[in-house]
């Protein structure tokens, strides 16, 4: 190992709080120790990371404040180090952290109110694509019609909360008091997605959450019609598909057609 | 993706000497740090500003928003990249993901340079997120040159460095700073981005004379200077750029104009950001103070 080698390595560690070797390696400056001088690299690894974590998830810092938060951020920081160059992507395993650590785990509102946030982030800068119009369906003859298969955008994600946790985020948005938290009887389905630059999620029902899924799966606009007749009034089915696919062409939610 | 050294062509300029990337850039004029908060006042106004300088890693992300309108901005001003995240001096394994995302965003882009820091950010596979020290030894800058050379073939390009902000000094040192740049600069063929209000800050925090970093770098190797605040604490300065450029930075770019004559000139707020145009009118600060010295020195020439 090289000196430039071990010298990083211990400067790392002393960042990390594991150890304070490198001091003996780095001088008093003119008018400060260098326990301090050195503490401006300590102390802004953490806050550097917390500041991160602030702006990725704004709507859960405002749901738990600032004590509970950078209780979270500690934790965090200190469970999932950085291993990426960018910090666009350090905050990504926040929500699977909260679903088990302790004490944040007793509430699942937390976790889903993270997932929403990284879905929401995770779309906003999602590759772009091309959306299909409702002009792209006009010359497809009606035979076709049941082949049909639909790609999403690659912005849309669907994403299953536990909890009221998305009447929450959006009460703490408009600045309003959040609902208490509570564990619903069935999941809220969300479909999030990007439209234009904005990104936006709705709470789907279970049926075209069920059509959402198996049409992102590539199962083809027949078979997405049966499975609506099995899951409801089998003589409204294809009628309740069209209005499913009329509403996602209208908001940008398919990127093609095969 | 993991590539060896030797995969490297090795007629891509191995020579320590080589310039063969090194076509110094053309003086830009007087720009600013594109941040997301003044996205609207650019795109809707215009913006008394010559050049944009972007954060690498903020547009090294697959789509949506950032993109889109870094597309736009760059059809109406020229635009250089900055990164963060190089790491150009850490002994961990050169990260060749990173740099083909870098690359990628170049080609986007067509940025006039790309710029980072002479720093390291974080050792194995960890990433701390900072601006690290290293030490000015013969065994760093060897380590740091080859780094250099290998980046700029990859890229297909001269990098440029920047002098960061320092808080410690390591004991063991065989030269000082500028004289670390000098040698990097002239053996890797690299250029440099002199940061006037870093130079301020090291030689406060480490207690040499500001006027001798200058002193010290060659005249023909920087291609900008980079203008920002800081947060002094009385023993030490923390070089936090969410402050206003203080009048102690104007006077050192003064003498920085002086040793180096016109060098594409930007301010650089990265928090705290204030409306528009109080950094347009730090950017108008540097252009005419510019103007003020560089015609200064065409009068003592023609005298």
């Amino acid at each position: 190992m090289s000196e430039l080698e071990r010298l990083q390595a211990e400067f790392q560690r002393s960042i990390l709080g594991q150890d304070s070797a490198v001091l003996e390696h780095v001088m008093d400056g003119p008018r400060e120790q260098r326990d301090v001088l050195f503490g401006v690299y300590k102390n802004g690894y953490a806050s550097r990371l917390t500041e991160v974590l602030r702006k990725d998830h704004e709507y859960l810092h405002a749901y738990l404040g600032d004590e509970m938060f950078d209780q979270m951020s500690k934790l965090y920081i200190a469970e999932h180090p950085s291993q990426q160059p960018n910090l666009r992507w350090f905050s990504r395993e926040l929500p699977d952290l909260l679903r088990t650590a302790p004490p944040f785990a007793e509430y699942p509102e937390i976790a889903d109110l993270a997932a929403l946030e990284r879905d929401l982030n995770d779309c906003f800068d999602a590759p772009d694509a091309p959306v299909l119009a409702a002009a792209d369906f006009a010359g497809i003859a009606a035979e076709r019609w049941t082949d049909l298969r639909f790609v999403p955008h690659p912005s849309a994600r669907r994403l299953d909360l536990s909890t009221n946790a998305a009447d929450i985020w959006l009460a703490l948005k408009s600045d309003e008091a959040p609902p208490d938290a509570v564990r619903l009887g069935s999941a809220c389905r969300l479909l999030i997605w990007r439209q234009d630059v904005t990104p936006r999620f709705r709470e789907l029902t279970d049926e075209e959450a069920m059509m959402w899924d198996e049409a992102a799966r590539g199962l083809p606009f027949g078979v997405l019609c049966s499975m609506l007749a099995v899951h409801d009034d089998p003589d409204g089915a294809a009628g309740r598909a069209a209005g499913y696919l009329q509403q996602w062409v209208t908001t940008d939610l398919l990127a093609g057609l095969s | 993706m993991t590539i060896s050294p030797q995969r490297i062509d090795p007629a891509l300029g191995r020579d320590p000497r080589t310039t063969r990337h090194g076509q110094k850039p053309d003086f830009l004029g007087f720009g600013l740090g594109l941040r997301a908060q003044h996205y609207a006042d650019i795109l809707d106004g215009d913006p008394p500003v010559d050049w944009f300088e972007i954060i690498s890693e903020n547009y090294m992300i697959p789509g949506g928003q950032p993109l889109r309108i870094l597309d736009r901005i760059r059809e109406r001003f020229p635009v250089v990249m900055h990164g963060v995240s190089l790491s150009i001096a850490s002994t961990s394994p050169p990260d060749f993901d990173y740099l083909q995302m870098l690359k990628d965003l170049a080609q986007r882009v067509e940025p006039r340079w790309v710029s980072d820091h002479l720093c390291w950010t974080g050792v194995h596979g960890q990433n701390l997120h900072d601006l690290l020290p290293i030490p000015y030894t013969h065994e760093a800058l060897d380590h740091v040159v080859n780094r250099v050379q290998l980046v700029q073939d990859y890229l297909g390009r001269a990098l440029v460095l920047e002098n960061a902000s320092t808080y410690v000094q390591f004991r063991h040192q065989d030269m000082t700073e500028w004289e670390f740049l000098t040698e990097l600069t002239r053996r890797s063929g690299c250029f440099l981005l002199l940061d006037v209000n870093n130079v301020y800050v090291s030689a406060f925090n480490h207690g040499f004379e500001p006027h001798e970093f200058l002193e010290g770098i060659p005249t023909d190797r920087v291609v900008q200077f980079h203008m920002a605040g800081h947060s002094h604490m009385g023993t030490h300065i923390i070089d936090t750029h969410d402050h206003p450029v203080c009048d102690d930075v104007f006077d050192l770019y003064r003498a920085a104009l002086k040793r180096f004559g016109a060098v594409s000139t930007m301010v650089e707020r990265d928090d705290n950001i204030p409306p528009l145009d109080e950094l347009l009118a730090e950017v108008q600060r540097t252009r005419e103070i510019a103007a003020e010295i560089l015609s200064a020195d065409d009068r003592d020439r023609a005298s």
